[in-house]
């Protein structure tokens, strides 16, 4: 499919809308929060979308970790039948955000590496691409060490990106600046995929996508500041300059030591409670991510009214399937837990 | 050739005692095919040590230390050995001659490592070096200066910028001396007052300084010349240690890749029994077997098993409810159209297999595009050469041979059709026209052809629901009976527009047309209903009517652009003619009197059109297959059917 507007978004929004409309409902959402434990919690998902995922594996196999992944599988069909029918010119950007969690995968077996973790431990806990990624992450794994891994990358385009920050971790012997620059250079490349759409569909990636570089540079310029206490050209380093509706003045406020929750007050004037949000102790910043979240979900909602021919609905479907996976995840952990409604919910995205 | 090869599902209870000897007669026919029946374990036998689980993680450990020695020695993994796999080797002994192999290669195979890296090492800092090579300055002074901080090294382009403005309340300097790629040579200086805040902006952003070993000193010039020599030790190093390494690879290459190939059928071995379900003194074995190839395979069975059960469960075409692997039957000179139709996907089991489709229809649409006597004659040639394996560069390309070789003769066939040879159409007479001078016809007849070819995915979607017995896809699908109707209404209709008095009054193909297009619509519903699918609509009204309205829209587009999509067999027949005349009309240019440059002219030119030409028209040839034609009626989706073997090198079926 080469063209794009009416004639390359036809079938591609005929697609997302059928979709969409298997996306669970704040009823449902309701219902699953209601169950008793985690096997009613099974059962319940098998009568939705999720269930021919979840009937792949035998019920004494599904654990929590493993429901977990077989729901992400649904994630990774939707990406791939996505990708595969959108215009030729808004394909890179969504492989690119497609890549997002194969940089995950990436952190995820380095750390696993690091801990000495067992193939079977850390399988489960990555994105389920099956063949299509570039990361060899058994390979890795079996590396057993990270400099012999990230030489198994050589032929990937992260290889690159790591080795700049390989002698800083020969010498601090931390994950840290590794998954600072496979960050960094993730969001640099999907910014510049979304730069490089024509008019309609760059202001609808911008709105989306930005929303989430915006929560995402903000949350990591705070928690650089507030929590590592890290120095002003550290986080500027570490943060990036360009962004939706945060600027690279606040991001470079807060790095020189401004109040954080006057500008994210600023920048989203709605929030409620920001400086206890912002504030060191607690689990502030996760629930003010978890707000800030909550307005992609809004915005990914709005993107299904009006004109349809760009690439926000198919954008916006996929966020919200992962949103949704989050919020399934919440309840995975928390019925295999036995933590009461009022506690998990505060941590899910949808409001049911 | 028609279908897929039928397949028998297929269930064995085998013996404990009889177990290798059935794993092995399973794996040397390569007509079975292994479903994972491991969770057929009983509970008591669930608790039991997993004897063959540990076996086969022995195997695996073992076959990748092996490919890491041959890897080391740079040697080829070979071939089984002729006499076939007799019974898995003993683990603790090979174990024992792994090691003592694994020992020596791995000794030197790390030395030529450090060596190749130190090389890299320091070639990265001369490159580094390089910018500040007329630099009068000494380096190590520079570093240890009291009142500057400097940093002279490498780091990535992108955080050039960033690093900068993380310095902007401090004084400093900031030169990129030499960019290549992502990666830039950089130096930045300022107040070792400063220092604190420096280092923590050299780090954060991935600055690199470059560290020069205890023993260089001095200006970068003597530097330079340091590190040349220290390169040129390096080299003569690795070039021992390679000397090393083939001797070793010499002595020891038979050892290797037998012990390889015993080791990795061992493996393969146990990985099959660990995939079987387990009960008290029996197996269960579970899978595929190619349904005229079974009786063979249950007599060698019976052979090496007295006691042994075997279950069949025939698959019939039209009750498939499961995924049964695919395996395909065509004859030799079919693979490289079989290849074709595998890109694209395999077919379902019970759907048409459209190899031989594509093999008529394929070097027909590509000679159509491509129709000359020479440059046909020069693709077969070309083909040839493919197949012939001769031409080294060429050999990965040879599985392409069969294909240029007939789409060459088809092609020639179509240069005497157009009369055409080397684009020029005045020397040969044509069977039927010259493009060039009957455009319109060519591209009439084009469009002709497609609907032809249209229709016939039509008739074949019509006939592979009747074979799967899916009445709804027959009926009310696009490209079922409703949408052959609406596409032949609408192709009626135009013409009715053009010719007066067309046999078929408008009305009534208005009315068809209406019809159909109401059926389409709301195709979803209808099936429904043939098939007793309740409820009728699943995800409400709403979205169902956006959905139906675009099904129709597509469905519209998708006709009129397939349809119009065949005039490039009549456009491009037409622009061989005048793409080839352009070679012509240069030579002549630059070489008026026609001597050796109009001729040197004529055969590259030639030979670059009919290089660049033939791939353009295979990949439209291919776009007209794989977009108009199959879309009509393939669904595809199959799954291969991968026999167990014990031995890699078994293709076994395609």
């Amino acid at each position: 499919m080469a063209s794009s507007g009416i004639s390359g978004y036809a079938a591609v929004n005929a697609r997302v809308r059928v979709m969409y409309s298997a996306l669970l409902t704040p009823q449902e959402m309701g219902r699953l929060s209601e169950t008793p434990d985690f096997n009613s919690l099974m059962e319940q998902l098998k009568h939705t979308a999720y269930g021919p995922y979840l009937e792949q594996v035998r019920d004494r196999d599904l654990t929590p970790r493993r429901a977990a992944f077989q729901l992400r599988e649904r994630l990774a069909n939707a990406y791939s039948s996505i990708i595969g029918i959108v215009p030729d010119q808004t394909r890179p950007l969504l492989v690119q955000l497609y890549r997002f969690f194969e940089v995950s995968n990436l952190k995820a077996v380095l750390r696993g590496i690091v801990k000495g973790e067992h193939w079977d431990v850390v399988r489960y806990l990555l994105f389920p691409f099956g063949t299509r990624t570039v990361i060899p992450a058994e390979e890795m794994m079996t590396a057993g060490n990270i400099a012999p891994a990230v030489e198994l990358l050589r032929s990937t385009p992260y290889y690159e990106t790591l080795s700049y920050a390989m002698k800083r971790y020969n010498a601090e012997q931390s994950l840290f600046p590794l998954e600072v620059t496979l960050d960094l250079n993730y969001w640099r490349d999907l910014w510049k995929n979304v730069k490089q759409l024509s008019s309609l569909d760059r202001t609808q990636a911008s709105r989306i996508l930005g929303t989430m570089l915006d929560i995402t540079n903000l949350m990591w310029a705070i928690r650089y500041r507030t929590y590592y206490r890290l120095s002003e050209e550290e986080v500027i380093n570490y943060t990036l300059p360009f962004g939706y509706h945060v600027h690279d003045e606040d991001i470079r406020g807060i790095a020189a030591g401004a109040d954080a929750a006057q500008i994210v007050q600023r920048v989203y004037p709605g929030l409620t409670q920001v400086e206890n949000l912002t504030a060191k102790s607690g689990d502030g910043l996760s629930q003010l991510e978890l707000q800030l979240q909550r307005r992609v979900f809004d915005q990914c909602q709005a993107a299904f009214v009006g004109d349809p021919f760009h690439v926000g609905i198919p954008l916006a479907y996929l966020l919200l399937s992962d949103l949704e996976i989050q919020d399934l995840v919440v309840l995975i952990e928390a019925k295999s837990s036995n933590i009461p409604a009022e506690k998990f919910k505060q941590y899910m995205i949808m409001k049911n | 050739m028609f279908y897929p090869e039928e397949m028998t599902e297929i269930e064995l209870v085998v013996p404990a005692k009889d177990l290798l000897a059935v794993t092995k007669a399973l794996g040397e026919q390569a007509i079975f095919q292994q479903s994972d029946s491991s969770y057929l374990t009983g509970e008591s036998e669930l608790a039991q040590p997993k004897e063959w689980q540990d076996k086969a993680s022995a195997y695996a450990a073992l076959e990748r230390r092996i490919q890491t020695t041959m890897q080391a020695l740079e040697l080829a993994e070979g071939e089984p050995s002729k006499k076939g796999f007799d019974a898995p080797v003993d683990v603790n002994s090979v174990q024992a001659v792994v090691g003592q192999l694994e020992g020596e290669a791995r000794k030197t195979s790390e030395q030529l490592t450090n060596e190749t890296r130190q090389v890299e090492y320091l070639e990265g800092m001369l490159r580094q070096l390089q910018p500040v090579a007329d630099v009068d300055i000494d380096l190590s002074k520079l570093q240890g200066s009291h009142s500057l901080f400097s940093v002279l090294g490498v780091m990535p382009v992108e955080n050039m910028e960033r690093l900068q403005t993380s310095l902007s309340r401090i004084p400093f300097v900031f030169l990129p001396l030499h960019q290549e790629g992502k990666e830039a040579v950089v130096w930045l200086a300022g107040s070792n007052a400063n220092s604190d805040i420096l280092k923590r902006a050299v780090s954060s952003s991935y600055l690199n300084p470059l560290t020069l070993p205890e023993n260089v000193k001095g200006k970068p010039s003597e530097i330079i010349a340091s590190l040349n020599s220290q390169i040129a030790n390096s080299k003569n190093k690795i070039r021992d240690l390679k000397n090393t390494l083939v001797s070793l690879r010499e002595a020891h290459t038979q050892r290797l890749q037998r012990l390889l190939w015993e080791v990795r059928s061992s493996r393969m071995l146990t990985d099959a029994i660990v995939r079987y379900g387990r009960l008290k003194y029996t197996y269960l074995i579970v899978g595929w077997a190619i349904a005229s190839k079974l009786p063979q395979l249950q007599e060698k069975l019976r052979k090496v098993s007295n006691e042994i059960l075997i279950e069949t469960f025939p698959i019939k075409r039209s009750e498939v409810k499961q995924n049964v692997p695919v395996a395909l039957r065509n004859p030799k000179g079919f693979l490289p159209f079989q290849d074709l139709v595998t890109t694209y996907a395999r077919p379902l089991y019970n759907e048409l297999d459209p190899t031989f489709l594509i093999a008529i229809t394929f070097p027909l649409l590509f000679g159509a595009m491509f129709g000359d006597v020479a440059h046909g004659l020069m693709l077969a040639l070309l083909g040839v050469l493919l197949l012939s394996k001769k031409v080294k560069a060429l050999r990965s390309l040879a599985s392409l041979g069969g294909l240029v070789t007939i789409c060459g003769l088809v092609a020639t066939a179509f240069g005497f059709v157009y009369g055409s040879i080397f684009g020029i159409e005045t020397i040969l007479p044509a069977l039927w026209i010259h493009p060039m001078e009957n455009i319109l016809t060519i591209l009439g007849t084009a469009v002709g052809a497609g609907i032809f070819l249209l229709t016939v995915g039509f008739i074949i979607n019509i006939f592979n629901a009747a074979m799967s017995r899916n009445w709804g896809r027959l009926i009310f699908d696009k490209n079922g009976l409703v949408g052959l109707a609406f596409y032949w209404s609408l192709l009626g209709y135009a013409a009715g527009s053009f010719i007066s008095n067309f046999p078929i009054p408008k009305t009534a193909l208005l009315v068809t047309a209406v019809i159909s297009a109401f059926f389409i619509m709301f195709a979803e519903i209808f099936k429904h209903l043939v098939e007793g699918h309740r409820p009728l609509i699943e995800d409400g009204v709403g979205t169902y009517a956006i959905q139906a309205f675009f099904e129709l829209f597509e469905a519209l587009i998708g006709m009129l652009s397939n349809t119009l999509s065949y005039v490039r067999l009549g456009a491009f027949a037409v622009a061989h003619a005048g793409l080839s005349s352009v070679i012509f009309i240069v030579g002549s240019l630059i070489n008026p009197g026609q001597g050796v440059v109009y001729w040197i002219i004529v055969v590259l030119g030639n030979i670059g059109l009919v290089l660049f030409e033939g791939l353009i028209v295979g990949i439209q040839t291919m776009r007209l297959e794989y977009y108009e034609f199959f879309s009509k009626f393939y669904n595809g989706g199959g799954s291969r059917f991968e026999p167990l073997t014990l031995s890699a090198s078994d293709k076994g079926v395609n």
